[in-house]
């Protein structure tokens, strides 16, 4: 009997693809959301989100969690199928999401906010009151809401919803983590305690998938950006080269603009064109 | 630092935690104390205060699926008639002991409620209401026309001799005392919070992990274990059901008005109103005949109006006046 070499963990994390989005649709009446949109989401990475308005991100985020149940296509986490799973029972598989529009339990405070997510999150309500009361505690001195963990969730402001709704989903303990709009109405000091605290979460074994309008950011954050316009994965990749790609530029700033850039891409070719055939008169 | 921080939770300005108030619940375990001592002080009342505790228990079991989990149920007078009809029925066998009645009448409104839960619960707001008032239209007319349940005619209830009628008392007493702690417990503990969390916003709760349909049915199982306990010992003390009596109005809107008066979602509340109104209605009631449904009309529009959050929530007011003014939506408008 031989011993068999323990497989290389750094290796297998490195390319271990955590979510699985395979041809995902989504159709509300006659229209449709998403179509045919497919990409792996690889462990400890973090994946940018991002397209015009009404693109599709956020119904994405809603099937990936659970909320919705894809017309099409199949949502694959570690190997098994979570399409048909109901959104309660996603968070117990360890995907946590936050929501664009904030919902916090307003009559309750932000401390219970948080340890009603350690209570029945990750563990199914197998967690003790205390513990999640103490879970909820650390958590809000990560995200910055300890000193006013008593007060209601009513009273907060939008920046400070915005924690707690990280809070939250932190409190459910995930390994994949989906932030939609998060950054929206923070300001830029604001804005770069929030990256350092994603970075923080991430580097803790977290995958991040970010759905974020402000570009400085989620460029700053992601390992890889995808795109999405009217429903449809139009680029991929590395954020410097999906930001460069021209599809995406015409998604964001429209076909016009593409074709003035082009045309004056060509007058300055024909310029240089010009310049290269008749040298200067110099040498004559 | 835990144990404190989760006292700080329960104790949080204004509301108090899920269990509301401190001040009022102390209050509230008081004066239920002080009741116990009815059939020895004031032996002429004890019907008159056994109603009452008949009327909190009742309350008790609406707030926990419309305080709680924010399910406004016009129905719950089904579980309290079918409670009634579960002391009858044991009569009717010879079976005469209340412990036997309240613990039937609990299991089978539990059952009951789970049942018609699974269809009824999935619908929000108004639909829901009105689906459960047409559910209990439709079990007092069902109940009404069976002659298993004695038809219209109703059944009667065998009762103690008089000499140890105080049991029944008592017995009010300890399904009131009972439908208290139940709701303490469940406020205390991680039920109320996903009660809680589903009331302030399903979508949110569910991906938080907490199954809406599983926590709903659970409430609703304990509301009408409540209601129902409430109806067996009603039918014991009154010797005498019939569909008008088991499934009257009374049963479903007092409940309904006692603990809005009081406070929703807290476990002082529904005490609180239920002492108060049921006080109220007894000398209006004598002095007036007819004229103390009107003054609950007027409770109901100047509570909804003046004091959406209840009395208990007066009492634990920071801020006096203007916290008070702030929270009304005709003062906003």
């Amino acid at each position: 009997m031989s011993v068999q070499p323990a497989p290389s963990t750094a290796t297998a994390a490195a390319h271990e693809v955590a979510l699985r989005i395979s041809d995902v649709g989504m159709r509300f009446g006659g229209l449709w959301a998403l179509s045919e949109v497919s990409f792996d989401v690889e462990r400890g990475s973090v994946v940018g989100l991002i397209g015009p308005n009404g693109s599709g991100k956020t119904t994405l985020m809603n099937v990936i969690s659970g909320v919705y149940k894809p017309t099409t296509g199949e949502v694959t986490y570690a190997g098994k199928r979570i399409a048909d799973v109901p959104a309660h029972d996603v968070c117990h598989l360890g995907i946590a999401r936050t929501f664009q529009i904030v919902k916090p339990f307003a009559s309750l405070s932000v401390r219970e906010n948080v340890a009603v997510g350690a209570m029945y999150g990750r563990y199914g309500g197998k967690r003790s009151t205390r513990a999640s009361f103490e879970r909820a505690q650390e958590l809000l001195e990560i995200v910055g809401l300890a000193r006013i963990a008593d007060r209601a969730a009513s009273e907060l402001t939008i920046p400070d919803r915005k924690r707690l709704e990280v809070a939250k989903a932190l409190a459910l303990d995930p390994d994949v983590l989906l932030l939609d709009e998060v950054m929206a109405g923070l300001n830029a000091t604001e804005v770069d305690e929030a990256l350092e605290l994603l970075r923080d979460v991430n580097k803790r074994g977290v995958t991040l998938i970010v759905v974020e309008h402000l570009m400085k950011a989620i460029v700053s954050i992601s390992t890889t950006i995808v795109v999405l316009a009217e429903g449809k994965k139009i680029a991929q990749g590395a954020p410097s080269t999906v930001l460069a790609s021209p599809q995406v530029i015409e998604a964001y700033l429209g076909s016009r603009w593409v074709k003035r850039q082009e045309q004056l891409k060509e007058i300055e070719a024909q310029r240089a064109e010009a310049v290269r055939i008749q040298p200067p008169e110099a040498t004559a | 630092m835990s144990t404190a921080s989760t006292g700080a939770a329960l104790r949080r300005i204004g509301l108090g935690g899920i269990t509301g108030n401190r001040t009022a619940l102390f209050i509230s375990l008081g004066l239920m104390a002080l009741l116990l001592l009815v059939p020895m002080v004031l032996p002429g009342y004890q019907t008159l205060f056994r109603t009452i505790l008949i009327f909190v228990a009742l309350s008790y079991g609406w707030n926990m699926i419309g305080g709680y989990t924010g399910y406004v149920s016009f129905g719950n007078m089904v579980f309290f008639g079918l409670g009634s009809y579960c002391a009858a029925l044991l009569s009717a066998q010879h079976v005469d002991n209340v412990v036997a009645d309240v613990a039937l009448a609990m299991v089978v409104n539990a059952a009951f409620a789970a049942l018609i839960g699974l269809p009824v619960l999935r619908l929000k707001g108004h639909y829901f209401g009105i689906a459960t008032l047409g559910t209990a239209l439709a079990v007092t007319d069902i109940v009404g026309n069976l002659d298993f349940f004695g038809g219209t005619g109703g059944l009667k209830v065998t009762q103690v001799d008089e000499a140890h009628f105080s049991i029944y008392y008592y017995a009010a007493w300890l399904v009131a005392a009972g439908a208290i702690a139940i709701t303490f417990l469940v406020a205390r503990s991680k039920l109320g919070y996903a009660f809680v969390a589903i009331r302030e916003n399903e979508d949110a709760a569910a991906v938080l992990g907490i199954s809406a349909t599983k926590y709903k049915i659970i409430a609703w199982a304990i509301s009408a274990a409540i209601a129902g306990a409430a109806g067996a010992v009603y039918a014991r003390g009154n010797g005498f059901i019939d569909p008008s009596i088991a499934f009257a109005e009374d049963f479903n809107v007092y409940p309904i008005v006692m603990t809005l008066l009081g406070g929703t979602g807290t476990v002082a509340g529904p005490f609180v109103g239920a002492l108060i109104l049921s006080g109220v209605n007894e000398l209006l009631g004598h002095t007036f005949l007819k004229l103390h449904s009107l003054f609950f009309g007027a409770v109901i529009v100047l509570v909804v109006l003046l004091l959406p959050r209840g009395l208990v929530w007066l009492i634990g007011l920071r801020g006096g006046m203007r916290t008070w003014l702030k929270s009304l939506e005709i003062y906003k408008a």
